[in-house]
């Protein structure tokens, strides 16, 4: 039915108030969920369980920690029992051994082909095969492949499956009690970066103003000094060791944590729901950790995630300068700085130290991509 | 205004923000010599278009802003003044705050078991099950389930959420609330439910409410008396029905003009009037001031305004 809007009738102008009844509902009555209750930490957790690189990442974080843990234990040897006689011996590891690979043989350059008889030089059963033969100045001379182990008089049942290294040391018990150092190294330097940078940036954030300028340029003239420096000024000043390499990571580390928090604290403080604690009465303490801080958790782990390979290569990196722990103890950058000199002669001094720290980089990288992709689900693939 | 029929009394109240310093400081007078009274047990609606200083206001009043001047007597105690532990107590126990945005006002890390209770625990109360037996009780007050304690703020709808905030507010017995925009955020349907709560606590409760929005038809159907506020100024404040059926000041007149009409007949016949101070008025010679033009009726004029509008009050009646 067509309406004349211009000719309505004029009861429908003026209806009174009583022509209308109100459809409001007094009773509010809500239905519960029929969901469980996610959380947020648990809701990150299946996130970060249904990505497949983060689980495989995870499982070589931990088969490289239960190594450092178990191997040092079972391999026979300690990390500082020496033996000059059986230095530089290449890896031997049984069963694989009768495979021709990891057989413990070295090739042995131009060397008379008579004297491979003088059981004196070469013991009996060393000799493995002639790579090749050829004449010098006149002289039958070889190239020839021995078992360093018996050429070098090693006990029958003795297998090194690193190898050893200038020192007769066995390779894999130094390079997981490296592991372990490493690995300390870097969780206490990490550790301790993140406190600080939390309460420092907590407070700069929070507060805001003059408090928050002093603190920052504060920050600013640390991060300026060289960590390079300081860290040979904590070696001259407290030795070589533990202390100085993690205060000297310390030192200017938790810079970036202390600027992270901070920001997420001016971004957070205003919030409404921050207001609204603070007109319940709610103490600065609490509002700092229980209401701002836990926002800021997600950024806050990823971040501590990457620092640990970051930290670890920071390690490798000093100790790689000679500014590494004291010997004999070894870690991971320790043992590529010695493998480095003798990366010709012996390549898998330095072969098996860099293909663990790799791995560790990687898995701890891609971890922490994971752990970023499952906390804050937004930033899902940004690098 | 001195009287104590008030229970909230704001006098000469001035927010000024400034940014800058020396010959580039920036003044902002976001709140500017405002002054107004709240009886007990009525509710007061502040209105006004976006950032004229409605926010502003209930924020200094309950401090979360230090105020640049003026005075604030709760029960005839200053409580713009200096803080310190014992103010502090007094203010967070006698007015709490109801906040606009339904989903920033709630933490998203905390269930709401966690986010109602926490005005109990900042008073002292430390047993676990006594405060979920009260956070229940509240729960149940404004429409939720037991089950909904343990939940987080995503979970919940806009409207859900906006009464959690008033649990929030409520549970800690306050004798007056500074609600701030509770129902803007919120679709009209649920605005009705979330304000018929809210009315049906104040009555429960005897509660005193600053209602502060800028829907007139929602200040209308929920406020005693009416405060209204243009550029940090406090330009009229009257009776509910009185405002809109005598509204003096042009500003005043400018608002409810923007009013649309339910009949959409009469709608096409409304007329918008608009609002430009400097046209409107003539402060070259006069200071205006508040003044009261009949009684219970406040506007903010110069002296031959005021002529006038007495003369516009004459000749209506």
């Amino acid at each position: 039915m067509m309406i004349d809007r211009n000719n309505l009738p004029e009861e429908l102008l003026n209806l009174p108030d009583s022509a209308f009844e109100s459809l409001h509902q007094e009773d509010i009555k809500d239905e519960k969920f029929q969901t469980k209750p996610v959380g947020f930490f648990k809701d990150a957790m299946i996130r970060l369980s249904h990505s497949k690189v983060s689980m495989l990442s995870v499982a070589l974080i931990v088969l490289i920690i239960l190594l450092a843990i178990i191997v040092p234990n079972i391999t026979g040897y300690t990390y500082v029992e020496q033996n000059i006689e059986l230095k530089n011996l290449p890896p031997k590891i049984p069963v694989l051994c009768d495979l021709g690979i990891a057989d413990g043989g070295r090739v042995l350059e131009k060397r008379k082909v008579e004297a491979l008889s003088d059981t004196s030089r070469y013991p009996e059963g060393c000799i493995i095969e002639i790579v090749k033969e050829y004449e010098l100045k006149g002289v039958p001379m070889c190239d020839v492949k021995v078992d360093a182990y018996v050429y070098q008089g090693a006990p029958d049942d003795q297998y090194h499956w690193f190898g050893t290294d200038y020192l007769g040391r066995d390779l894999m018990t130094r390079l997981f009690q490296g592991t372990r150092i490493s690995l300390l190294i870097a969780f206490f330097s990490v550790i301790t970066n993140c406190i600080i940078g939390v309460v420092y940036g907590a407070i700069a954030g929070y507060y805001g103003g003059k408090v928050d300028l002093i603190m920052t340029h504060v920050a600013e003239i640390l991060d300026g000094m060289p960590y390079t420096v300081v860290a040979i000024l904590f070696m001259i000043l407290f030795g070589a060791g533990m202390l100085s390499i993690v205060l000297a990571l310390t030192i200017t580390g938790w810079i970036g944590t202390s600027r992270m928090i901070r920001a997420q604290f001016y971004r957070y403080k205003g919030r409404e729901y921050v207001l609204a604690a603070r007109t319940l009465g709610v103490p600065d303490a609490t509002l700092i950790f229980r209401h701002i801080l836990p926002n800021c958790v997600g950024p806050l782990i990823t971040r501590t995630m990457i620092a640990i390979p970051g930290a670890i290569f920071s390690e490798s990196f000093l100790a790689f300068l000679g500014l590494g722990i004291k010997a004999p103890n070894p870690s991971i950058g320790v043992l590529l700085s010695n493998g480095q000199d003798v990366l010709l002669q012996y390549p898998y001094q330095v072969l098996f130290p860099a293909i663990l720290i790799s791995v560790l980089m990687i898995a701890f990288n891609l971890f922490s991509n994971g752990l970023r992709d499952a906390l804050d689900p937004t930033k899902r693939g940004e690098e | 205004m001195a009287d104590s029929q008030y229970i909230l009394e704001v006098n000469n109240l001035c927010q000024h923000f400034s940014s800058g310093r020396g010959k580039k400081q920036l003044t902002v007078k976001a709140v500017d010599d405002v002054t107004f009274g709240v009886r007990p047990a009525e509710t007061f609606g502040l209105v006004g278009e976006s950032g004229c200083g409605k926010t502003t206001t209930g924020r200094t009043i309950i401090r979360l802003y230090n105020p640049t001047g003026g005075e604030v007597l709760f029960n005839g105690r200053d409580i713009a003044g200096k803080m310190n532990p014992d103010l502090r107590k007094y203010l967070t126990d006698n007015i709490a705050m109801i906040f606009q945005d339904p989903i920033e006002s709630l933490n998203p890390k905390m269930t709401i078991e966690e986010i109602i209770g926490e005005g109990l625990k900042v008073r002292g109360m430390k047993d676990q099950a006594e405060i979920r037996k009260m956070v229940v009780d509240m729960l149940r007050k404004v429409g939720l389930v037991e089950e909904h304690a343990t939940r987080y703020p995503h979970e919940f709808s806009g409207g859900q959420r906006q009464r959690i905030g008033i649990a929030r507010a409520i549970i800690v017995k306050p004798k007056m609330i500074i609600a701030d925009e509770p129902v803007s955020a919120l679709d009209v349907s649920v605005q009705a439910q979330v304000i018929n709560l809210l009315n049906d606590l104040k009555e429960e409760m005897g509660l005193t409410i600053l209602f502060i929005a800028h829907n007139l038809s929602v200040v209308k159907y929920f406020s005693d008396r009416i405060g209204v506020m243009y550029f940090g100024h406090l330009v009229e404040v009257a009776n509910g029905e009185d405002l809109y059926k005598n509204p003096l000041h042009p500003y005043t007149k400018a608002l409810l003009s923007a009013i649309p009409e339910p009949n959409p007949i009469t709608e096409r016949q409304r007329v918008r009037i608009d609002y430009v101070p400097a046209r409107d008025h003539d402060y070259s010679n006069e200071q205006p001031s508040m003044v009261e033009v009949e009684p219970e009726h406040f506007v903010y004029c110069s002296p031959s305004e005021l002529a006038k509008y007495r003369e516009q009050i004459a000749a209506n009646a």
